[in-house]
């Protein structure tokens, strides 16, 4: 299975798989094959929480093809809870900029056509 | 290694152009060779950045300009670097003239995408993100740089007044340039009443799609000197890389590839931000130009909106930015815009620029990346 698809799975029941570099520690998402921090190949296997914050987000209401359906929606950038590892992805639910400020607490539920699905806690 | 020239620079109107992407880029070529007084067979080699060729039906462009020009003989190479192309592509042949492979090439980028419609445009560009994380969940281009947007109102002291003032004064400077795209003057309150593409960013803090093609000759010294023609010197060239995906940026409100660029740019080129006289930035959407400024060392981190307010990026400001226009107004044909804005500096430099020139300048630079940064050029010129 590649690594895209094992991350695939995960985030389908609400997980992030990360690498954590077996020399330094760093966190990676589960697709990069070298550490960004000391150039290491070596990774274990780390099943994060898939739960976060808002770091940063846009309500999107001109969308590229396949999302007309869902417009307007939210793409985010959140910051896992403890690892602080960072992940993007569609956000349900929101349809302005008032229903979402920076920090607001979210979690991951699953993956799609929409990509890594995110929702409100 | 040798130094490099700018020996002549040409290009079509930006817009919405009915030739084909082949007649486009040939128009430009010949405007460039034009202007530099040589003749074709001068030219060692062709550079053609492009990005979506295959929506007009011709990929693999050099061959075709280069049988157009009566040097089938020469080779080309295409680049592809999204809407960094033009700047890649001038920095390899930058790169072949310093290291004396050829003594004059060309350079010229070309995009034809408007009959497209938006539709396409939007989910064709957004395959120049980091996909399985961006355009995969449904991120467009506008969307990821409302992201940034939304990231630097938070952290600093801004507005989207703010951001909207960066159209209004390339739509300014726009005005005086014949080539430009969107000749129109607008007010900050034509931007904010404009439709939200993705927030905070609405439509006129986006650039257009735009189809054009823009061309430079570079050579080196003496082949300049031998023409007795108008030519200005490269004397900063820089490159740089950022994570692909936003989300694996440590600060949002700064482009990583930029800052690396500029900083082997001046290195090379001996000198400080202080000494930039004026420069043509990547202002694909308002905020970025903002950061640009920062990032370039114009500004300290989040003072680039105060230098807007206080109009310092105005024609006659303390350092102009984007006189041509920039991507907002002059438009952003991807594949050429980052040849284009050397050739705003070739015409600066050389007095080519009729009402829009920059009293006294002596030395511009160009910054121009593809995606959201993940690619930057940085290129810095001097007149002779």
């Amino acid at each position: 299975m590649s690594a895209k698809q094992e991350f695939v799975d995960n985030a389908k029941s609400g997980k992030i798989l990360a690498r954590k570099c077996s020399k330094c520690g760093d966190l990676h998402l589960a697709t990069v094959y070298f550490c960004k921090k000391c150039g290491n190949k070596g990774f274990e296997n780390a099943v994060l929480d898939g739960t976060g914050t808002i770091v940063t987000y846009t309500i999107i209401t001109i969308p590229p093809a396949g999302f007309e359906k869902y417009t307007p929606y939210a793409w985010v950038v959140l910051k896992l809870g403890k690892s602080g590892l960072r992940v993007s992805g569609f956000m349900t639910g929101i349809k302005t900029p008032a229903d979402l400020p920076i920090g607001t607490n979210v979690k991951i539920t699953g993956f799609d056509d929409r990509g890594i699905i995110v929702e409100r806690q | 290694m040798e130094k490099v020239c700018v020996l002549g620079a040409g290009s079509t109107k930006y817009g919405r152009l009915d030739d084909s992407i082949s007649d486009i880029t040939i128009q430009a070529s010949v405007d460039a060779i034009d202007s530099a007084g040589i003749e074709p067979k001068e030219i060692k080699a062709g550079y053609i950045s492009n990005v979506f060729g295959v929506a007009d039906k011709q990929v693999h462009l050099g061959p075709v300009v280069m049988t157009n020009l009566g040097i089938s003989e020469r080779p080309s190479l295409s680049i592809e670097s999204a809407c960094g192309s033009g700047s890649v592509a001038f920095r390899e042949a930058f790169a072949n003239v310093a290291g004396g492979f050829y003594d004059a090439v060309l350079v010229t980028g070309v995009e034809k995408v408007t009959h497209t419609g938006t539709e396409w445009t939007t989910t064709y560009f957004s395959y120049c993100s980091d996909f399985f994380y961006e355009g995969g969940a449904g991120a467009s281009f506008p969307g990821l740089f409302a992201s940034i947007a939304r990231a630097y109102l938070n952290e600093f002291k801004a507005t989207e007044e703010d951001f909207a003032e960066v159209a209004v004064k390339n739509h300014d400077n726009g005005l005086l340039n014949p080539k430009a795209h969107l000749r129109k003057k607008i007010t900050v309150d034509d931007v904010m009443k404009s439709d939200v593409v993705a927030s905070p960013l609405k439509l006129y803090d986006c650039c257009p799609f735009s189809d054009g093609a823009s061309s430079v000759i570079l050579c080196n010294e003496s082949f300049a000197k031998e023409h007795n023609k108008d030519y200005i010197q490269v004397i900063g060239s820089g490159r740089g890389g950022s994570p692909a995906a936003l989300q694996d940026r440590e600060h949002m409100t700064t482009i990583p590839s930029t800052k690396i660029a500029v900083e082997a740019a001046y290195k090379m080129a001996g000198i400080t931000p202080k000494d930039i006289d004026f420069a043509e930035v990547h202002d694909c959407f308002t905020v970025a130009e903002i950061i640009d400024t920062e990032d370039l060392g114009f500004f300290e981190k989040g003072q680039g909106v105060q230098a807007v307010r206080e109009g310092q990026t105005k024609r006659n400001g303390q350092i102009p930015i984007n006189p041509s226009g920039g991507l907002k107004s002059k438009g952003h044909p991807i594949g050429a815009t980052g040849v284009g804005q050397i050739v705003e500096v070739y015409d600066q430099l050389t007095g080519k620029a009729g009402k829009r020139t920059i009293k006294d300048a002596k030395i511009g630079l160009t910054q121009n990346f593809g995606a959201t940064g993940a690619s930057c050029a940085v290129h810095i010129f001097q007149s002779v």
